[in-house]
């Protein structure tokens, strides 16, 4: 019976070619998006899933609550792992895991440096070891992280340094110019998906810094794991927790610091911790891109359930032959199913072919490693059979169930009203949803496309264009030859001009501190520090509302605030705040000028209260503000001059624009998927609406023949046919609207500069969907209008 | 086999009853062959569909083998079809997209009858009205009473005991009728299927072996 069922199927396919070929192309757009988003969601879903003891791992990270709003740090205090070692029993392994850097080098057989690179370096233990199965190419963790003159390397990198890993055992690197380390273990490379980039291991016993017995600072550097014992949950931690942070921490500061116990898989999808690859994708766009496939999937489901029922008179004849001569409804659905199912599986052939064609595009765009191979991913196969059967199922369901239902005598006389049978109503329904759900994502995409050309365009409160940043070593050493370095720049000619500093005015990032305002006692928010010379409101572009900007000095002793600390501080006037003094850093100076306000974050934040002082051994970076024309020029020479007074170092730097561009890294991603999405769901809903027409037209030939025999004009029929269209089309913008509403007003309340949502971008929409419609139903229309209406009313 | 008692149909129509059939009393015996004729509008085809079991009587009692039918859910009402009856149709009625061959197969494949079985009934039938080399053909491929001869095939692959038909010959022309009329009258005789059909001419008529005259829903004459 199946064979002869899929035989049926495929004549009936191959008979209304027309509406198959509308079906399929609908269908596996929409399954392809499918596909697509589940490769990338299963991407994102699968970092850190590597280790085999991934349900008991769990890293500390630290939480801080303020009087105006509260932090979330991957990092903890330095001291934190060994004290927590010691104080929870239920935890079966702790280890820290400390990011550092530095320049190394490697030696060729004589002894001359062959290889001279800036690396990012993990210092750990042990335990690190035991919580991550890392597999181990040569040597053991006992020999590579016990003792702090050896280190070990990743497969990649022992190939980058060596030739090959096998040679790789016994040689010996030099780090940060004095420190001899002698290769004892190479590891096999971390995957793509791992949130632990970790390439070169140092012992953490080596590990030297003032901060070690520090509980007061944080930094994003110093990550914890443990390994939960056997049967321990998260939960049953709290009370240790407390107790814990009771010991460690002084109970009187208006800080309230803690810590949790964050998930392995938690660590790629929650944004708000950071980790050492710097890759997050927040839960909520997964969600979001889950729902978009959804949409796409319900959009192509509700294109093919029109098109069946819109048929099902075609078939009626062969419902009743069928019942007459002994078939009983469930085969009559098994039978609908198979033709369903079977026109999902050409879909789903398809459908790879448009995956497999676009996946390049997509992993371009999420710089991401992707791949569809579904012969190595069964989940993937089962993921697509999955589709086919839902697909298959509920686009087949509805059409079924009427088809199946037919009276078998009227059916044969072909008196099945397929609109009084409840097909007619569902189908306008159906075209509602189809058409909201389009005008939600055409008007969103609109509203999005706005938001990010304002955040483009909103003036920074400062020049940001051909600044390029270089990154300056700041050991004392290196420190002393800034200035030569600065005016050495500075004389090139196409430089304008030159600033030493710590960061730009706009970093991701940032250095907050402590401090108090007439007072001895600290206040309860933290200032935003940024370390600038005499030059760097000039090199900048930044405007002083009074006092002055800052002058030449080497040490701090004077201070400029911003607007957004000066209201913080409850002066009026920036005058009067010229002249008052601020304790930073222990030493109490001067406030001599109030700046302008900048956006020194990306514009989702709102403007940090800032000082800017001028201290030497806080620099860390060279910004250099030349002529655009001059660019690539004056980056070698500046590169060559960097070289010549750092040879032990390497140079780097980068474009001040580039860097503010990647804080919307993620909107213009959204932004582009959303684009493309909304783009195939109104081509879905084109084919649809087409598919639709032409039945209605063929439907209706004879009441157009009888209209024009009586005297109607072509454009007349065309639009009463558009007409009934239409309404549909306004009822689903007025459906849209505020669901469109209601979404992007929560999306861009995500952002502190944003813009105001005002009426446009739904008449767009709307405007937008019904020129579609009009274009698609006139166009088929015009054809059956045009027919001589003798050859329609002969048949009779 | 079948036995009709005090049948009537009507339509409610604005409070109004419109009747189609009225006191319908007939018996009809196993191996009989009967026609029903009348005029336009007499309720023919309406009372050909209740013995089929395809429409359902307002009023009265039918009983097919002795089994009261109204009391049937629409489960055993199918193995009935399934087991025991054949549709014939004025306008064939076959499953376009079906060749010949699968077109006589289908009720057996109803019936879950073994393939090999299926294959040798179906290739006994091509044989029998000489379809072999028609076999793989679509309908529209073939004549009116080609198709009409796959029709009576497939009315006949279940091995039913009783053949329904309506119009048989309606749509042919005299030779062809004439060859379908035989068939049945051969299919009566030979194999004793019991035959009713629906009939407006005299001459196809005659091959029964009694008549139902029916005016305005109600048998006048059943000799």
């Amino acid at each position: 019976m199946f064979r002869l069922n899929l035989k049926i199927a495929l004549r009936n396919l191959w008979k209304n070619k027309g509406y198959t070929f509308i079906n399929i192309a609908g269908l596996s757009v929409g399954m392809a998006g499918c596909i697509l988003i589940y490769i990338f969601i299963s991407y994102q879903l699968s970092f850190d899933q590597q280790y085999t003891n991934k349900d008991r791992i769990y890293r500390v990270v630290s939480y801080w609550k303020y009087s105006d709003g509260e932090e979330f740090q991957n990092g903890v205090p330095k001291p934190l792992a060994y004290a927590m070692r010691n104080d929870f029993s239920q935890l079966e392994e702790v280890a820290p895991l400390q990011r550092g850097g530095g320049v190394i080098q490697v030696m060729d057989e004589a002894g001359r440096v062959k290889m001279k690179t800036d690396e990012t370096v993990f210092y750990t233990d042990l335990s690190f070891f035991k919580i991550f199965n890392y597999k181990w190419l040569a040597g053991t963790p006992e020999q590579s992280v016990t003792e702090p003159n050896t280190v070990a390397i990743s497969r990649k990198t022992a190939i980058r340094y060596f030739g090959n890993w096998q040679q790789a055992i016994g040689k010996t690197i030099v780090f940060k110019q004095v420190n001899q380390l002698k290769v004892s273990g190479v590891f096999e490379d971390q995957p793509e998906t791992s949130s632990n980039p970790v390439q070169i291991v140092l012992a953490y016993s080596g590990y030297k810094h003032r901060q070690l017995k520090e509980w007061g600072s944080v930094s994003s550097g110093s990550e914890c794991y443990v390994l939960l014992k056997d049967g321990v949950k998260p939960a049953d931690l709290s009370g240790t927790m407390q107790a814990f942070i009771k010991k460690y921490y002084s109970a009187d500061s208006d800080v309230k610091e803690s810590h949790f116990f964050q998930s392995l898989s938690d660590i790629h999808v929650d944004e708000r911790y950071g980790n050492f690859a710097g890759k997050n994708t927040s839960m909520r766009d997964i969600y979001g891109l889950a729902a978009i496939g959804l949409l796409l999937l319900l959009t192509a489901c509700i294109n093919f359930i029109n098109l069946a029922t819109a048929q099902a008179i075609g078939r009626s004849k062969e419902v009743g032959i069928r019942k007459v001569i002994g078939g009983n409804r469930r085969e009559l659905l098994t039978q609908f199913f198979t033709e369903t199912i079977t026109l999902s599986f050409f879909a789903l052939l398809l459908a790879c072919v448009i995956t497999e064609a676009a996946l390049p595009a997509l992993s371009g765009l999420f710089e991401d490693q992707l791949s569809f191979s579904p012969v190595n991913q069964p989940a993937l196969i089962g993921f697509m059979l999955l589709l086919v059967l839902f697909v298959g199922l509920l686009a087949g369901v509805y059409p079924a169930v009427v088809l199946s239902g037919f009276n078998p005598v009227l059916a044969l006389k072909n008196k099945v009203n397929v609109g009084n049978s409840g097909g007619g109503s569902l189908r306008k329904v159906l075209v509602v949803v189809q058409f909201a759900i389009t005008v939600v994502l055409i008007a969103g995409t609109l509203i999005i496309l706005q938001q990010m050309k304002y955040m483009r365009e909103k003036p920074l409160g400062f020049n940001s264009s051909a600044i390029a940043m270089a990154y300056l070593p700041n050991d004392s050493l290196s420190v002393s030859k800034f200035e030569i370095i600065k005016a050495r720049v500075a004389a090139l000619p196409g430089v304008s001009a030159v600033s030493l500093c710590s960061f730009g005015p706009s970093s991701s990032d940032n250095k907050t501190s402590n401090f108090s305002y007439n007072s001895s006692r600290d206040m309860d928010f933290m200032v935003n520090t940024k370390a600038g010379d005499e030059d760097y409101f000039k090199t900048f572009g930044l405007s002083v509302l009074a006092g002055r900007s800052l002058s030449k000095s080497d040490t701090l002793k004077e201070l400029v605030i911003n607007e957004t600390l000066m209201r913080k501080l409850n002066i009026v006037k920036p005058e009067d705040a010229i002249g008052q003094h601020i304790t930073l850093m222990g030493k109490k100076v001067p406030i001599v000028g109030v700046v302008k306000d900048f956006i020194n974050k990306s514009l989702k934040e709102g403007i940090s209260p800032i000082v800017l002082y001028n201290a030497k051994n806080s620099m860390s970076e060279l910004a250099v503000k030349m002529d655009t024309r001059q660019i690539s020029t004056l980056m070698l020479q500046i590169e060559a001059i960097w070289n010549s007074y750092y040879p032990n170092y390497v140079y780097s730097s980068s474009f001040l624009d580039d860097h503010i561009r990647a804080y919307y890294e993620s909107e213009v991603i959204m932004g582009t998927l959303l684009k493309i999405f909304a783009g195939v769901i109104i081509f879905i809903a084109f084919m649809g609406l087409f598919g639709l027409i032409s039945f209605v037209a063929t439907q209706k030939t004879k009441e157009l023949a009888i209209r024009k025999v009586l005297g109607a004009t072509t454009v007349e029929l065309v639009s009463m046919l558009n007409s009934s269209f239409i309404k549909l089309i306004l009822l689903a913008n007025l459906v849209a609207w505020p669901i469109t509403y209601m979404l992007v007003s929560r999306w861009l309340s995500g952002y502190a500069y944003r813009i105001d949502l005002n009426i446009w971008p739904f008449m767009v929409a709307m405007i937008i969907s019904l020129l579609i419609t009009v274009l698609t139903v006139s166009l088929r229309t015009y054809q059956a209008a045009m027919a001589n209406p003798v050859n329609a009313l002969k048949n009779e | 086999m079948i036995t009709l008692k005090q049948i009537e149909k009507y339509y409610t129509l604005k409070g109004a009853k419109s009747y189609v059939l009225r006191h319908i009393d007939a018996d009809i015996q196993k191996g009989e062959f009967v026609s029903i004729m009348g005029p336009s509008g007499a309720g023919k085809s309406t009372l050909l569909n209740i013995i089929g079991m395809l429409d359902e009587p307002t009023y009265g009692s039918y009983k097919f083998m002795d089994q009261e039918l109204s009391s049937l859910s629409e489960r055993k009402r199918i193995e009935i079809y399934r087991n025991h009856i054949g549709f014939v149709f004025q306008a064939y009625h076959l499953i376009d997209e079906m060749t010949v061959e699968e077109n006589i197969e289908v009720p057996l494949h109803y019936k879950n009858i073994s393939s090999s079985e299926r294959k040798s009934r179906v290739a006994d039938l091509l044989d029998r009205f000489q379809m072999v080399a028609k076999k793989d053909l679509f309908p529209h491929q073939l004549s009116g009473g080609q198709q009409q001869l796959v029709g009576i095939a497939r009315a006949l692959a279940p091995q039913p005991l009783l053949i329904l038909a309506d119009e048989p010959t309606g749509n042919l022309q005299s030779a062809q009728a004439l060859q379908i009329m035989d068939l049945f009258r051969q299919l009566n005789k030979d194999e004793g299927i019991t035959i009713v059909q629906v009939t407006h001419s005299e001459a196809n008529a005659a091959y029964g072996n009694r008549i139902l005259n029916l005016v305005d829903g109600v048998v006048t004459n059943n000799s």
